[in-house]
């Protein structure tokens, strides 16, 4: 419980006071000679368990009316439901917000979105509880902003939502970092979420370090979730895929995918989905059944005088949450899906440069083969994905592909014939394992990634795959598929973007992956795709760090959609489309925040194991303060305990009347 | 007419010539020495007629009825009842709990005044007065005289009487009924802080020997509210221990515990036929006496 006044409490001690007077009157007796001891002995001879229950509940309950008076003066406050968890002023208090797409939902129409009431509660409490300082993380590149005074967190532009996925591990660790560093009192963290799993990332690794971490900071910290965990009722999501141009002649057409997603299992329902491209607008309706439907291949006829390169929206209504109501998209000629093959192996060579050559349309599809020497003259501004087979590269070859990669190519590392201890990207190769039999693999990931399942749904056919000699793996990986006892057949770097590793080589002394060809080439041709979404004078980019970096490295970036009032300086952060020198960037919200589901409340309980944790369940739109002054409660249990004690001292002084009376009267009894 | 000259603490004169007004009566016939003023089983020389006899060889002639013998030709004896004295038994209680006083008279002091103005009464209708004083056992008895000089000795005793020891009432009653033969009006002035059981028994034994049995049971009013504001030690007035006990814990138990002894006292005195009167010690005595008086005058007639 928090006090306004808590040095009051400091007045608490005299809850003793009526034992300490029941007390003191015991020892300041009198003596009497008395002449009725027998109604004496007869008395101490009576049960004395009521009466003995009675005199101590009236001892405490006088107990309780002094307490219930010092607690009133002291202020003190209650916080939502939970208000019986202990707290007192803090010194900072470090808000923690989560200004995901998701946190833009609201409870009915026209109401307050989760953010914004949750801002506003937290606003409010915090005055009232007269933190000392009110900082606010938003956003893990920059740390904790400092506000003015908490009525300021509703007015500020950098609290306001984003497109965005929040990292909460990642906003943790910069509040951790600051109270460190700053070396601040009592602080408390209240963290401002609706508990979604892309945000929480309750599967990383870094939630033991944080945990350790506050645990061992000196100084008192407290955690405060304001959870906002309730879905949005009714919520459709919006969004486009594989935006392509196509040239027919002079006529050119935009390709788009669309596709609309539910949370729950709604009625049939009929949604007009609008496009808008170059200030002209049609729309088309889409019948949604299940949870998901999906347009597929639209056609949007572009005028012969439009330019080559544009940009985008696709819409629908405005539903519980706004933020996935619109997707924006940035199209351009294609750019030739070039890319390049370093292989030892000549087998192997062979295979990847035949699967990346063949593209799945017309467009010209060029393949360097560069020989291992000649990393430093190949096309790498060019290339859309790297396909290597051979011992990872070192020096100056791996600086290369480093820059590739940071430049957003694609990298697939086939096993080298004889491995070294060479490490890139936090992996490396171990030793061959010979097997007896041929095997296939036993699991993959068909929900993402490049062994995904085609768009059609149908999976691919890894499992007819067969291994006949694989290379171990070690490092920070994240297995795509996996062969009998676990060992990694395909598996991605978790520590950089775009690196993916398979353990054997397309030769047909190791695998059966030329012969089986469908996942090599749906395996090679993803890569590409992904890199040319890169490569191409248009971008579609998940709003986060990398847009930021984007948008950073650009240096004169140009907001052409989206919110006009979000600060210039979170562009990446926001959804829109920005050019980028000659380029076309369109931002949009991370496909996990349309899918993604609410972490359980035990599972959050043991993020935070072990440190002072408390939950208050929000609703958006909800107008109640988190913290309110309860002093009048005290007062009235005050009364309450006033009059109980009265209730109970009143028999006793009954009785004495009553054996008064029937003593008095002067008539003979007989 | 006081025949002691000597001034008594517990002897008001005008508190006596008030109470003279109303004469001291038995509420069963007594068997007395000389004639008085009280009923008599026996035949006598009142004025009040009881019945016809035959008359007999030997019988007065001056009692002969004439008028019958006129009317039915028969010898008629016309016979009267006899009055007679009565003997006032005292029994005073002079335990250590007489003592007690929350800030009145002591409950001794009370009873002297009550013994004192009886004894005189019944002296002066020609009555014998007769005292015992009982504590653990008999401490001092005088047997009923009718004479003044034995009024005063009556008196001194009274005067002398020093509250000590425990009760032991009942046991003290059973001797009383033993011992004094004749019938007698015994008239118990005492707290009666012992067991109403044992009062049963005592009372009904003086009962079966005829004797007029009135109790006046006196209590402080402090023994009766028992208003005590701090923890007390209370120490036992007839040599017991001491207890300790705070009013708080205590109280309600206490008029419990008094409440079942009244109730039961009460039980007690009306299956005994006891002249009982519970007197508070801060009532004026002749507003007692006077109610105790005019009660047994209401009731003359039994015999």
């Amino acid at each position: 419980m928090t006090f306004l006044q808590p040095w009051v409490l400091v007045a608490l001690p005299l809850v003793a006071l009526p034992l300490i007077i029941h007390l003191i009157n015991q020892r300041r007796f009198q003596t009497v000679r008395w002449a009725a001891m027998q109604f004496l002995l007869a008395a101490k001879a009576l049960s004395r368990g009521y009466s003995r229950l009675r005199h101590w509940l009236i001892m405490a309950l006088r107990m309780a009316a002094v307490a219930a008076v010092i607690l009133a003066v002291g202020r003190p406050l209650s916080r939502g439901w939970l208000a019986l968890a202990g707290g007192g002023r803090s010194d900072s208090a470090i808000v923690v917000l989560d200004r995901s797409p998701s946190m833009q939902a609201v409870a009915a129409a026209g109401g307050e979105s989760k953010l914004d009431t949750g801002r506003r509660q937290l606003a409010d409490s915090l005055a009232t509880l007269r933190a000392g300082r009110v900082l606010v993380v938003s956003d893990p590149a920059k740390g904790p902003e400092e506000v003015s005074s908490p009525a300021a967190l509703v007015e500020l532009a950098t609290a306001g939502p984003i497109a965005a996925a929040a990292d909460l591990p990642a906003l943790l660790q910069s509040a951790y970092d600051f109270i460190r560093e700053n070396a601040a009192g009592t602080t408390e963290i209240w963290i401002c979420s609706d508990q979604r799993a892309n945000d929480w990332k309750p599967d990383d690794g870094a939630w033991g370090g944080i945990r350790d971490a506050f645990a061992k900071l000196p100084q008192q910290v407290r955690i405060q979730l304001l959870a906002y965990a309730a879905p949005a009722k009714g919520n459709v999501a919006v969004r486009a895929a594989n935006v392509r141009l196509e040239s027919l002649g002079r006529d050119r057409r935009l390709v788009v995918t669309v596709a609309v997603s539910r949370q729950d299992d709604g009625g049939r329902l009929t949604l007009p989905v609008k496009f808008e491209i170059g200030g002209i607008s049609t729309a088309v309706d889409v019948e949604l059944t299940g949870r998901e439907a999906v347009l597929k291949n639209h056609v949007i006829p572009l005028e012969r005088s439009a330019a080559s390169r544009g940009w985008g929206r696709v819409s629908i209504p405005a539903d519980a949450d706004v933020a996935d109501n619109e997707f924006f998209f940035a199209y351009d000629e294609p750019p030739p899906r070039r890319s390049l093959v370093v292989a030892e192996d000549p087998a192997a060579a062979r295979v990847l440069e035949l699967v990346a050559g063949i593209a799945p349309d017309k467009a010209a599809t060029p393949v360097d083969l560069v020989p291992p020497g000649g990393l430093a003259a190949a096309a790498w501004n060019e290339a859309a994905a790297l396909f290597w087979q051979g011992p990872l590269p070192e020096g100056r070859d791996a600086q290369l592909v480093q820059a590739f990669l940071d430049r957003g190519g694609q990298a697939v590392f086939f096993a080298p014939d004889r491995p070294t201890t060479a490490e890139f990207a936090g992996c490396s190769w171990t030793e061959w394992t010979a097997l007896a039999k041929p095997i296939a693999a036993e699991s993959w990931r068909t929900d993402q990634d490049l062994l995904a399942n085609t768009m059609a749904g149908s999976a691919l056919p890894l499992g007819d795959v067969e291994v006949r000699r694989s290379c171990g793996l070690a490092g920070e990986l994240v297995p795509l598929a996996s062969l009998p006892g676990g060992a990694a057949l395909v598996a991605r770097s978790s520590r950089a973007e775009g690196v993916t590793f398979v353990a054997t080589t397309p030769a047909p002394r190791d695998s059966s992956l030329a012969a089986e060809g469908v996942v090599l080439y749906a395996l090679a041709q993803r890569s590409i795709d992904r890199g040319l979404a890169v490569l191409g004078g248009a971008r579609q980019a998940d709003a986060g760090p990398t847009a930021a970096e984007i948008a950073k490295a650009c240096g004169d970036w140009m907001r052409l959609a989206g919110d006009a009032g979000s600060p210039s300086t979170e562009v990446g952060l926001h959804a829109g489309v920005f050019s980028c020198g000659d380029r076309l960037v369109a931002v949009n919200r991370p496909a996990a925040e349309d899918t993604a589901l609410a972490v359980a409340d035990d599972r959050i309980d043991g993020l935070f194991r072990g440190l002072s944790f408390q939950r208050i369940t929000g609703t958006a739109g909800d107008t109640d303060s988190l913290v309110q002054e309860i002093w009048r409660a005290f007062l009235i249990a005050m009364l309450l305990a006033l009059v109980a004690e009265g209730l109970l001292s009143l028999p006793r002084a009954a009785a004495a009347d009553r054996a008064a009376k029937t003593a008095r009267p002067l008539e003979a009894a007989a | 007419m006081l025949t002691d000259r000597q001034p008594r603490s517990f002897l008001d004169p005008a508190v006596l010539a008030r109470l003279a007004a109303v004469p001291l009566l038995a509420r069963r016939p007594m068997v007395g020495t000389v004639s008085g003023r009280h009923a008599s089983p026996h035949r006598g020389s009142s004025v009040e007629f009881a019945e016809y006899r035959k008359y007999v060889p030997g019988d007065d002639l001056r009692r002969l009825d004439w008028r019958a013998f006129g009317r039915s030709d028969r010898h008629y004896v016309k016979e009267y009842e006899a009055d007679t004295n009565l003997r006032l038994c005292l029994v005073l209680d002079t335990s250590g709990s007489m003592e007690f006083t929350s800030g009145g008279v002591t409950k001794i002091e009370y009873a002297r005044r009550i013994c004192g103005a009886l004894g005189y009464l019944a002296s002066q209708q020609g009555d014998a007065v007769g005292i015992t004083c009982v504590a653990g056992g008999i401490v001092r008895t005088l047997p009923p005289r009718r004479s003044p000089a034995h009024l005063r000795l009556v008196f001194d005793v009274l005067e002398e009487a020093k509250p000590a020891g425990p009760t032991r009432l009942p046991e003290v009653l059973h001797e009383i009924a033993e011992t004094t033969r004749q019938r007698a009006v015994v008239v118990i002035v005492s707290d009666l802080f012992c067991e109403p059981e044992a009062l049963a028994t005592a009372f009904s034994h003086l009962r079966f020997r005829r004797h007029d049995v009135a109790a006046f049971h006196l209590l402080d009013p402090q023994e009766l509210a028992f208003q005590f504001q701090r923890p007390t030690r209370f120490f036992d007035m007839e040599g017991g221990g001491a207890i300790f006990a705070d009013p708080i814990d205590i109280t309600d138990r206490y008029h419990a515990a008094l409440e079942a002894y009244l109730n039961d006292l009460r039980r007690v005195v009306l299956e005994s036929a006891v002249d009982y009167h519970r007197v508070v010690t801060d009532q004026p005595y002749e507003q007692v006496l006077a109610r105790f008086l005019v009660g047994r005058a209401a009731g003359r007639g039994l015999r």
